[in-house]
């Protein structure tokens, strides 16, 4: 019954240091993995401004016309179709065409 | 018995081990009562380190979630003088990756300082470099720098923060309060190397970030403005020039665009001259456009109707001593005529008959003389005087645009007023504010601000706008596929020199809503004086035409000739 007593005394003992020892290594991969998520997080911002300057209307039209050729349609060369009946939109697309031209364009005609 | 000399012995040991003890008792004491603040706080001072956040500031995006401004963590490079042995090469080292003379690096270098700034916010590949170097002395530490992705982009509205993320200019001035993020200081543990354990309290270490701003503008349509303005601002040679596009039905605010432009990413070495938001800040006699809202009092009161009968006095009156002349020389007109030519004469004619405290009141109405209340600083009231101090002329003046200074901002809000029926709104900017989590703080709903015409009044002056359109001085602003109602206005300058109406500086404007029928857009150009021909239906109306057209074509407005198809399916 000592043995016993002495053996779960020294069992603690080692749980106790054990549980002391693995929250500081726990704590220092907290510290890792939160400086990764740092600079990850940092990465994605430096990527979404990289993105935003390279899909400026400015820059993407600069391309279109020097590098593609592209002029923008003149005066009477956009038509706006609509559906009949359909209230134009001020925004943009149109949720009904769009459900529309996929529909026609899978194939899955009408029954 | 010799117990004398081991009785001595032991009262010499017991006086060591007494003076031993007691020095080891006082020690102890020292230690642990008459210094222990002390030293607990330096062995805080050994173990934690406090360490201040700040969240980032908050994005800004337009209304299509697109974005225009937003924080980065880049590096800044600091140096510790005191621990360096040779300035001058470390300077060397450091030139040629910052950028910044060797010389003006080893001045900062040589002070007699623990801590100086060498360069702050500079590029990522910049810091990587200096990592690379591993100078002894020379340290990186992140701080948030703003970015204005898209550049020049609606830079006069946004404006631009500081070096320490303030608000200073713009709307990051006027919304800093929800933009800045929160500052906070963290208490970090630190191990007998000095590394970093783990935080005290882990969730509250990250401070929260500011909160995110959603315009009304939209980012094309800024962009198609401010291409067509800096356009015509370099091919007339103009001082400046303005475009407001507005939602007559809301006030919101789609594009805002001053020229010349300014690139908010460097503006260290702008006057505030260059980023002063003209819109709003700039006041100038409209002139003819002006005569919208006099026809509009004096159909609203009954005091003419459209086809009111004008006589135009030939091209000559003469008023308190002094002769108004109109471009051309008229006749008996109507009503409609005297708005579609823009007669001078047949204006202040109205305008007699409104009768000074009508037209004051019409104009107080129509939002002159008032901050239009928009959520952008530095707007001004421009000048409108009361009836008392007005002049044997001012009735016949005001009603040509002139004795009146206003803002471009006033000016559509006022033609927006007639297109969304006679009932004026509040202009705005900002449609939502959103916290970190994405959770709407704050929504912008358009606000009525009070009805000033009748919607008869306001169709009726649709008519005759259309006429300037299809008959009179606004012909250039026409699109082909939709009506046009504007107005155009040319007025004469102040010359700062002589302190009379100058000969040669003028302000070319248009001011206009389309579709006439049921208008998606108000929107006003300014062309501050342009060189050569400086009518508002030369300089201003073309550009009218151009914006006008290429942003209902991308808003996928149907032209009055729209082809209406039946749609065909094939069965595959």
């Amino acid at each position: 019954m000592k043995t016993l007593t002495i053996v779960a005394g020294v069992m603690l003992v080692f749980v106790f240091v054990w549980e002391r020892v693995d929250v500081v290594r726990l704590g220092y991969q907290i510290e890792r993995l939160k400086v990764q998520k740092v600079l990850l997080e940092r990465e994605r911002d430096q990527l979404q401004v990289k993105f935003s300057s390279l899909a400026a209307p400015e820059r993407i039209a600069k391309v279109a016309t020097e590098k593609l050729g592209l002029v923008p349609p003149q005066q009477g060369q956009v038509l706006m179709v609509h559906q009949p009946g359909e209230v134009p939109s001020m925004s943009l697309p149109p949720v009904e065409q769009v459900r529309l031209a996929r529909y026609v364009s899978t194939g899955r005609a009408r029954e | 018995m010799t117990a004398g000399p081991s009785r001595g012995r032991r009262y010499v040991m017991l006086l060591l081990f007494l003076c031993g003890f007691s020095i080891i008792l006082f020690r102890l004491v020292t230690l642990q009562v008459i210094q222990a603040v002390e030293l607990t706080a330096k062995a805080d001072r050994q173990h934690q380190k406090t360490v201040s956040f700040e969240g980032a500031r908050g994005m800004v995006s337009d209304r299509h979630g697109k974005v225009l401004a937003m924080n980065v963590e880049v590096p800044s490079v600091f140096g510790v003088p005191t621990s360096l042995e040779s300035p001058s090469t470390v300077a060397r080292h450091l030139s040629p990756v910052l950028h910044i003379r060797s010389g003006e690096l080893e001045k900062k270098l040589r002070q007699d300082k623990s801590f100086v700034w060498l360069a702050r916010k500079v590029e990522p590949e910049q810091g990587r470099r200096l990592e690379q170097l591993s100078l002894d002395g020379i340290g990186v530490v992140m701080e948030g720098r703003r970015f204005y992705p898209k550049g020049p982009l609606l830079a006069h509205v946004l404006g631009f923060s500081g070096m320490d993320g303030q608000g200073l200019e713009g709307l990051e001035r006027r919304y800093d309060s929800h933009l800045h993020g929160e500052k906070r200081v963290t208490v970090l543990q630190r191990d007998a190397l000095g590394r970093t354990v783990f935080p005290k309290g882990l969730a509250e270490q990250v401070p929260t970030p500011g909160h995110a701003l959603t315009l009304t503008v939209d980012e094309v349509i800024q962009y198609i403005a401010e291409k067509e303005l800096e356009e015509t601002v370099t091919h007339t040679h103009a001082k400046s020039g303005t475009i407001i596009v507005m939602n007559p039905q809301s006030g919101a605010i789609l594009a805002m665009a001053v020229s010349p432009r300014f690139d908010p990413n460097v503006v260290a070495s702008l006057t505030p001259d260059r980023w002063r938001n003209r819109a709003l800040t700039d006041t100038y006699e409209p002139g003819s456009t002006m005569k919208v809202v006099i026809a509009a009092a004096a159909l609203e009161e009954k005091v003419m109707t459209p086809g009111s009968m004008v006589f135009g006095e030939n091209g000559h009156m003469v008023i308190a001593n002094t002769t108004i002349h109109d471009h051309e020389k008229l006749g008996w007109i109507t009503f409609s005529e005297v708005i579609q030519k823009s007669s001078n004469i047949g204006a202040a004619k109205t305008g007699m008959a409104l009768g000074e405290q009508r037209l004051y009141r019409y104009l107080q109405a129509f939002g002159f003389g008032q901050r239009t209340e928009i959520d952008l600083p530095g707007e001004v009231s421009g000048l409108l005087k009361a009836p008392k101090d007005w002049g044997r002329r001012s009735l016949a003046s005001i009603s040509m645009g002139q004795e009146v200074g206003v803002t471009a901002l006033q000016m559509v809000s006022a033609l927006a007023t007639l297109a969304n029926g006679g009932v004026m709104m509040k202009p705005y900017v900002v449609s939502e504010v959103r916290d970190q989590k994405g959770r709407v703080l704050k929504e912008v709903l358009p606000q009525v601000k009070r009805r000033v015409v009748s919607p008869d009044t306001a169709q009726t002056m649709t008519t005759m706008l259309e006429g300037v359109v299809t008959n009179g001085t606004g012909a250039k602003a026409a699109i082909s596929g939709f009506r046009v109602a504007g107005k155009t206005g040319t007025a004469q300058k102040i010359d700062p020199r002589t302190g009379a109406y100058s000969s040669t500086l003028f302000v070319g404007s248009f001011v206009g809503y389309v579709p006439a029928e049921s208008p998606r857009l108000a929107m006003i150009v300014v062309i501050d004086e342009p060189q050569g021909e400086a009518w508002g239906g030369t300089v201003a109306a073309p550009v009218f035409r151009r914006v006008g057209e290429q942003v209902l074509n991308y808003l996928g407005v149907s032209r009055e000739d729209t082809v209406k198809i039946a749609l065909a399916t094939k069965d595959y």
